[in-house]
């Protein structure tokens, strides 16, 4: 058997993956998983795909998967106003108990991964192959709960789903891995709000994977919003596929967290799709956050657009890098990405990565980034007009933010994120 | 109410206020005008605080208060407005929010309490409705695609709005067509009152036709050269800077 993982750190690292219980029957995704995971070299500054991340420190600490399911009430973490079901998911499990499908229980199915048989299962591990790297390959193969939503043809889901990740470390490091399959039918229509929280002291790593298929003619708005804890550790993975006349925007808000890698990746498979990647971070302290985005064009008269917008304090550092890929029979494209920051102290980094191949000759694509200070005329404007100068750039900031937040069509969850936002960004120190 | 004495200013190490001396009194309107270069905006801007630009000698009271030693926002809660030359566009900021905000930061300021939301919308109507302006631009975005009419005028609408004791007009008639420029002048004389002062920066004679002023003074190269009655504005229109630059070197 060859093997890459020679490093004594690294295995130990993974091992703490491995259930304790030897798993015995492995579906065919899981088994890739594990053969993935034996030529997988762990990722450093050298891997292209990583040359912002160092992620070497996780190599030091030692996570424990959750051995049994802590107690928690799901009601604390409810969006005000939000009329929504609730998938929990605690510690990385699928909570049954604690999640409420009443308001789609009609129009959506709910199914665990393990269950999956037929054509269904094989979707699995589709669009994030097991191979793309360490962390899909430990996903594939030893992640704890997966469960599989499906949204039945022509249907439009009565209420938004809110997917609720909820990480108790109780004081331990705690490891969480999850993997879930969202499909939406031919002319479906679903709204899904994630959010992502820590409840109580302790750090955590949480390994995420995500493939969505977004079927002919169907529409998905998808808003993630990342809350957890300056211990938190989160790799996710988001794959999704979107076919003809099909619309899918997903919004990636990340607010907390030490270190997060987001990796979204849309493939607009069919002609006339649509795909919208609007992202807003705002990161202090030590915070670390690498949104690495790939748009795949490989249908004609396909539209995407792109927006993820920054704000950075103290020592943050932040990633983008935005990769659009025009196939040679991907004509009529058209795709723009643009990515903007703001640095509010000397010490905060970012590094924005835009690459652009384009293998067809009738495409329309534009790309730009910014990285700069607010904008000092429009503060001296507004303290001309007698705003304190702490609250004039409160109110840029927040303008500033609210161009992705103002997009989200769900009212109630607008107005939650504007809150967040708001209180998010008075808490900075480099702001006044 | 406002005495500035032997001000020297410069930005980006560049001397541009050498020694200037004003007198504006209560219920007064003063222009100043001046060629290009003479100082005319730097003064605007010394005035209302903004922080590029370099204070090497003089001083300016304001109310009997020294002016200098105030932020921007101060200066606006103690009365004093410039309408700029070049409004800002802020997007994502809405008119409405701005203008609560800075209504209720200026009340405060003068120890005041903050209008409510019906209180403020009733000023605003009634404000909107005196300066003439367009319903729909308090639904935008502070300037954003406004029109250089519509910047001005909204300009206005804010001096409106703060009741200043001393309005700056900084070449408020710069890339206005006529009709454009009789609409914002026709508000700025709505504002005139006994207890509010106008400086009227301008480079052309023409605004002063519509805001006439009390005295004209003329700025060449960070002095005061002239002082006289609005006939001067005349006599420069009809004679020229260069006119004056020979006077006053003599």
């Amino acid at each position: 058997m060859q093997t890459l993982t020679i490093d004594p750190a690294v295995e130990q690292f993974l091992a703490q993956f491995r259930p304790g219980s030897a798993n015995g029957h492995a579906a065919p995704w899981q088994e890739a998983g594990r053969q993935a995971l034996l030529k997988q070299p762990f990722p450093t500054r050298k891997t292209e795909a990583w040359k912002y991340t160092d992620l070497k420190p996780l190599l030091k600490r030692s996570y424990r998967l959750s051995a049994a399911l802590p107690a928690a009430d799901p009601v604390a973490w409810a969006i005000p106003g939000l009329d929504a079901d609730r998938l929990v998911f605690l510690n990385g499990r699928y909570a049954p108990a604690l999640s409420d499908l009443s308001r789609n229980g009609a129009v959506l199915e709910i199914s665990s991964l393990a269950d999956l048989a037929g054509p269904l299962a094989e979707q699995v591990g589709e669009l994030a192959a097991p191979d793309a790297d360490l962390f899909a390959a430990l996903n594939a193969a030893y992640a704890q709960e997966g469960i599989c939503i499906r949204l039945a043809p022509g249907k439009a889901a009565p209420a938004p789903l809110h997917l609720l990740y909820l990480t108790v470390p109780d004081g331990t490091e705690l490891l969480a891995q999850t993997r879930n399959l969202i499909l939406l039918e031919r002319s479906a229509d679903l709204k899904i709000v994630e959010s992502q929280h820590t409840a109580g002291e302790g750090s955590s790593l949480r390994n995420v994977v995500t493939e969505i298929h977004v079927g002919e003619n169907a529409g998905l708005e998808y808003i993630r919003l990342q809350q957890e804890s300056e211990r938190a550790v989160q790799i996710d993975r988001t794959e999704i596929r979107i076919a003809a006349d099909a619309r899918c925007s997903v919004f990636t808000f990340t607010l907390g967290g030490e270190l997060v890698r987001s990796s979204l990746t849309m493939r607009l498979a069919g002609p006339n799709a649509e795909a919208h990647l609007l992202g807003t971070y705002v990161l202090s302290g030590y915070q670390q956050a690498d949104h690495f985005t790939q748009v795949h064009h490989i249908a004609p008269h396909c539209f995407s657009n792109e927006l993820y917008k920054g704000i950075l304090d103290g020592k943050s550092t932040g990633v983008f890098s935005g990769r659009i890929h025009v196939y040679p029979d991907a004509q009529k494209t058209n795709a723009y990405q643009s990515n903007r920051n703001v640095l509010l102290s000397d010490t905060a980094n970012i590094f924005t990565r835009p690459q652009l191949e384009i293998y067809a000759d009738d495409v329309k694509c534009s790309h730009g980034a910014t990285s700069g200070r607010l904008d000092e005329q429009a503060l001296f404007y507004l303290r001309a007009r007698g705003i304190p100068a702490h609250e004039a750039r409160l109110m840029l900031l927040e303008s500033f933010a609210g161009e992705v937040s103002s997009r989200i069509s769900i009212e109630p969850l607008r107005a939650h994120l504007e809150a967040i936002l708001a209180a998010r960004l008075a808490s900075l120190r480099s702001r006044a | 109410m406002l005495h500035i004495q032997n001000l020297h200013a410069s930005v980006e190490g560049k001397h541009i206020l050498k020694g200037l001396n004003l007198e504006v009194g209560p219920g007064e309107v003063h222009a100043i005008m001046g060629p290009n270069g003479s100082g005319k905006s730097t003064l605007a801007s010394v005035l209302a605080g903004k922080e590029d630009y370099e204070i090497h000698e003089g001083s300016v009271s304001f109310q009997g208060k020294d002016l200098l030693g105030l932020g921007p926002e101060e200066r606006a809660g103690e009365g004093l407005f410039l309408a700029f030359q070049y409004p800002v566009e802020i997007p994502g900021v809405s008119m409405t929010n701005f203008l609560r905000t800075s209504v209720n930061a200026v009340r405060q300021y003068r120890g005041q309490e903050p209008l409510n939301g019906a209180e403020f919308l009733k000023l605003m109507n009634e404000k909107k409705k005196l300066i003439e302006l367009d319903a729909n631009l308090t639904k935008r975005s502070v300037n954003e695609g406004f029109s250089g009419g519509e910047k001005k005028r909204n300009e206005i609408f804010q001096m409106a709005m703060l009741e200043p004791a001393l309005c700056i007009l900084d070449e408020t008639d710069s890339g206005l067509d006529i009709d454009a420029l009789r609409i914002v002048s026709e508000a700025v004389n709505k504002l005139r009152s006994p207890d509010r002062s106008f400086l009227v920066i301008t480079h052309y004679q023409r605004l002063l036709t519509y805001i006439v002023p009390d005295v004209v003074h003329v700025l060449v190269e960070g002095r005061i050269v002239k002082s006289g009655g609005k006939e001067l504005a005349l006599e420069l229109e009809e004679k020229g800077y260069d006119w004056i630059r020979e006077t006053a070197s003599v």
